[in-house]
């Protein structure tokens, strides 16, 4: 301890001090380690995701998938529009905003019935994780194919005609027709 | 002996052209109006900018309407190294298409547009389609007889006809899921499987809205139109893409006339054929035996 | 048969033999007068049919073989193509061909030209052949033959084209099957059944013009719901009717012209005096409608060129097609025509008949097969299909030589009074 020398032990008091009084900003770490998204359960194993390791990729900047929910900044112009002045709010998680049942009559007769609403083509759980996972994984060139991030149960493999339940190997061309 | 010749043509060709205009019936033309699709009519909106090829929707569709095993898996995707249509196994197929100056490709579903005035509707002569007020166009298989004209009416090249089967042989085409979740105003198979939502279900009237909203939006990203809100006279599934529709594999020359407005021009000839016929050829039948008439009057005063 | 009348058979065309000691009964008729083992050995004598025979034992197998495996068997089993040979040659050839018979019908009963009236009869079996044999390849064609009158008794869709091309086929089958009714009446010794339709005859005419006004017009339409997919060379969607149906008259009128030289050169025996002495004015007569139907033609074809601005087309590969189809197929015969009618030549009227019904051939093998799908990938018809439309084809040829040989079709019936003097 005593090797650490005195302007960087006050720089890092000084910051700790700063970034206290910004309550209303997150605190880097306060998010889950890790999330356990598991509404595939039928064709996937759940997906373990790292939370604390997808916060630091990101700097901390929490707009990145949270939008403006968490106070912080946001880029896309289109949003700015509009939530320029947004603060944090009190859904975070993704699936507090996205529905899971984004089709269903239930659903959509009650974005019809709602005449303020601005946000009906927003996505659904489903959608939200994959757009946003995959297209930042493609910007990073990290592995981006469906099994990278959950791998397939016994049923997803029948639905996908995969893996034990695969067809035998054949010259004809799969689906369509001439 | 004149008079009782005169009676029976009368009567024969009265009977004849009766006859034939019972007989055949045509449908009210009316070359003006265009049928708009049902007032609250379901659609998707199949954005290709979201599309990643996965097959998902593929394999959705084959476990929903029990079709039978592929040839090969919905992993492989090297399926897709060539153009395919959709077959008599295959209601829904993924293509994907080289964008030139794009560095990434872009993946086009196809299926059944369930347009709102069905060209294969128009020409069942067994009215085998329905286009149901929730906007599917479905069939009837059990009195189809199998004439193939719906096929050639198409201008998607969708409906395909099971040529395996000996004794039972239809068309096989997508049915918007209408049986087992349309009616019920559930999301096809498909649009619930696709993991990045590029299939957006909802009113039709709303996903035109929704399309316009997101290309305004992104008009960098985006062609400034929806393919299927107007071609052919609107379509139920209609297209966003990122790139021009010819490119990916659309038919742009399809123009926004229903097939139907093709085939009102014969239609309409059929009613005066059947009412101007009988009339004209009676009346040229006189004119021409008039002189044999007038000999015979004249042999029958000597 | 020659042979046989050279060593003195008369060709049975009453109903009484020679010296009356002898009343043909119906089996005589079938047998024409010949004795069973007479009418096998002139039958075997012929080398038409050896080949006939081969046809059929082949493509008799093959033709069975549709039923026993389907579609898929005998076709290649196309999405993009639905339609090949069966309705391609059997259904759009056949029936223009066919349309004989309400030209002369129109010709002898509406318009009173009886000079006409020794081609008639050819002319209405030509047209009620050639439609029961159209009925034929559909019911090859169709998916399942068994439900062919669903559109018109289980479940009915008005608005479509083929809706109304079933109803006007099976009407009017049934109107030619009238028509020839006193031919076979006469053959039978039915007087009294002679009569009876005889006194329809004017109205099931002007229902055969109307009918067939209509369907050979509604063929064409078949094509208008596939703008897309017809060359617009050989896609008009207000005169496409029109075409097919203009191209009908010269189409049947030619197709007569073909059949009557037939049988003038291989079934002279068969001829009466009536017939053969006149077939040559006939033959002009034929030729004078047909050209009026083909300048008719080639204008509205232009028209429709001009309406839809397709000029540009012209300077394609599929213009220089258009063009050849359009001179060789229509300009030429009716330059022929014209000739032969100026100079009374009508062998030259023949040779131009036979060019039509080529050319007809084309513009609709063109129109539902070639030009289909222009700009896909072409098709070639798989070799099942030829074999089964070549055995259907030559069963169409033995039925009608079966009736010609028979039915007082190219001779009059000697009526009993005419035979006792």
């Amino acid at each position: 301890m005593e090797h650490i020398p005195k302007y960087l032990l006050s720089t890092f008091i000084a910051m700790l001090l700063c970034f206290s009084s910004y309550s209303t900003i997150a605190l880097a770490g306060d998010g889950p380690d890790e999330v356990e998204i598991d509404s595939l359960a039928q064709l996937y194993e759940p997906v373990y995701f790292d939370h604390a390791m997808h916060e630091e990729v990101t700097d901390s900047n929490c707009a990145v998938c949270h939008h403006h929910t968490l106070g912080t900044q946001i880029d896309d112009e289109n949003c700015m529009r509009c939530h320029a002045e947004s603060g944090a709010t009190d859904e975070i998680a993704c699936q507090e905003c996205h529905p899971s049942n984004r089709f269903e009559a239930e659903y959509l007769n009650k974005i019809d019935a709602d005449n303020t609403l601005y946000h009906r083509d927003k996505i659904g759980l489903k959608a939200a994780y994959h757009i946003r996972c995959m297209n930042c994984h493609e910007e990073m060139g990290v592995a981006n194919g469906c099994q990278d991030c959950h791998s397939r149960t016994d049923a997803g493999n029948k639905f996908f005609h995969a893996g034990n339940y695969a067809p035998p190997e054949s010259e004809k061309p799969a689906g369509g027709g001439h | 002996m004149k008079a009782m010749n005169r009676r029976k043509f009368l009567k024969g060709s009265l009977l004849g052209g009766a006859a034939a205009s019972v007989i055949s019936k045509s449908k009210n033309a009316d070359a003006s109006a265009s049928f708009g699709g049902y007032p609250d009519t379901m659609g998707v909106l199949v954005d290709l900018t979201r599309c990643v090829g996965c097959r998902s929707c593929e394999a959705a569709c084959n476990k929903e309407q029990g079709l039978p095993a592929p040839a090969q898996s919905f992993d492989e995707l090297s399926v897709m190294d060539h153009e395919r249509r959709t077959s008599e196994g295959a209601y829904t197929v993924v293509n994907r298409y080289e964008i030139p100056g794009q560095d990434h490709p872009l993946f086009r579903k196809i299926q059944c547009n369930h347009c709102n005035e069905p060209a294969c509707l128009t020409s069942c002569f067994v009215n085998a389609y329905t286009k149901t007020p929730e906007g599917a166009v479905i069939y009837d298989p059990t009195v189809c007889v199998g004439c193939r004209t719906c096929m050639v009416a198409c201008p998607f090249y969708i409906p395909a006809y099971s040529y395996s089967s000996v004794l039972n042989p239809v068309i096989k085409k997508c049915i918007f899921c209408y049986d087992t979740r349309l009616k019920f105003g559930r999301p096809p198979a498909c649009v619930e499987s696709c993991p990045r939502e590029a299939l957006t279900f909802g009113k039709r009237k709303d996903l035109i809205k929704i399309g316009n909203q997101r290309i305004k939006n992104h008009p960098d990203l985006y062609e400034d139109h929806i393919y299927g809100e107007n071609e052919v006279g609107g379509t139920s599934w209609m297209y966003l893409s990122s790139a021009p529709f010819d490119q990916v594999g659309f038919d742009t020359d399809l123009g926004t006339q229903p097939i139907l407005s093709y085939v009102k021009e014969f239609l309409t000839v059929v009613p005066m054929v059947l009412t101007i016929w009988p009339a004209l050829f009676a009346g040229f039948h006189l004119l021409a035996t008039r002189k044999d008439k007038q000999k015979k009057e004249e042999k029958s005063e000597i | 048969m020659n042979t046989l009348i050279a060593n003195g058979k008369v060709p049975l065309a009453k109903h009484y033999n020679e010296d009356r000691s002898v009343e043909w009964s119906v089996k005589d008729k079938l047998l024409l007068g010949l004795s069973l083992s007479e009418y096998l050995a002139q039958a075997f004598r012929n080398p038409l049919n050896w080949l006939f025979a081969v046809i059929f034992t082949v493509g008799g197998y093959v033709t069975i073989t549709r039923f026993l495996f389907g579609l898929g068997y005998v076709t290649h089993s196309s999405y993009d193509y639905p339609w090949g040979l069966f309705l391609g040659f059997g259904l759009f050839v056949m029936v223009p061909l066919s349309a004989s018979g309400f030209m002369l019908g129109t010709t002898v009963e509406v318009f009173g030209r009886d000079d006409f009236k020794p081609i008639e009869r050819l002319a209405l079996l030509n047209g009620l052949l050639g439609y029961l044999f159209a009925v034929v390849f559909l019911q090859v064609d169709l998916g399942q033959p068994w439900r062919l009158v669903y559109p018109m008794f289980v479940s009915l869709g008005p608005a479509a084209v083929l809706f109304l091309v079933a109803w006007h086929v099976a009407t009017y089958l049934s109107v030619q099957v009238a028509e020839l009714v006193p031919a076979f009446a006469e053959w039978m010794g039915m007087p009294k059944l002679k009569t009876f339709i005889k006194s329809m005859i004017l109205g099931l005419t002007i229902a055969g013009i109307i009918l067939s006004t209509l369907h050979q017009g509604a063929l064409g339409a078949l094509f208008t719901y596939a703008p897309g997919k017809v060359h617009p060379l050989w896609y008009s969607a207000p005169f496409q009717w029109f075409h097919f149906f203009c191209s009908s008259i010269f189409a049947g009128l030619s197709m007569l012209i073909v059949v009557s030289t037939i049988c003038k050169k291989t079934m002279a025996w068969r001829c009466d005096k009536n017939f053969l002495t006149n077939l040559d004015r006939l033959t002009i007569g034929l030729a004078k409608g047909a050209t009026l139907a083909l300048i008719t033609y080639l204008v509205i074809k232009i028209i429709a060129v001009a309406h839809d601005g397709d000029w540009g087309y012209l300077a394609s590969g599929w213009g220089q097609w258009y063009m050849l189809e359009m001179v060789a197929g229509v300009i030429l015969p009716m330059i022929l025509f014209t000739i032969s009618i100026r100079n009374n030549l009508p062998g030259l009227a023949r040779f131009a008949a036979l060019i039509a019904v080529l050319g007809i051939a084309l513009n609709r093998l063109n129109t539902a097969l070639i030009t289909f799908n222009w700009k896909l990938y072409q098709e070639i018809p798989h070799w099942r299909e030829v074999m089964i439309c070549i055995t259907v084809y030559s069963l169409f040829i033995v039925t009608y030589r079966f009736i010609l040989y028979r039915l007082p079709i190219l001779y009059t019936w000697q009526k009993d009074e005419e035979a006792a003097s």
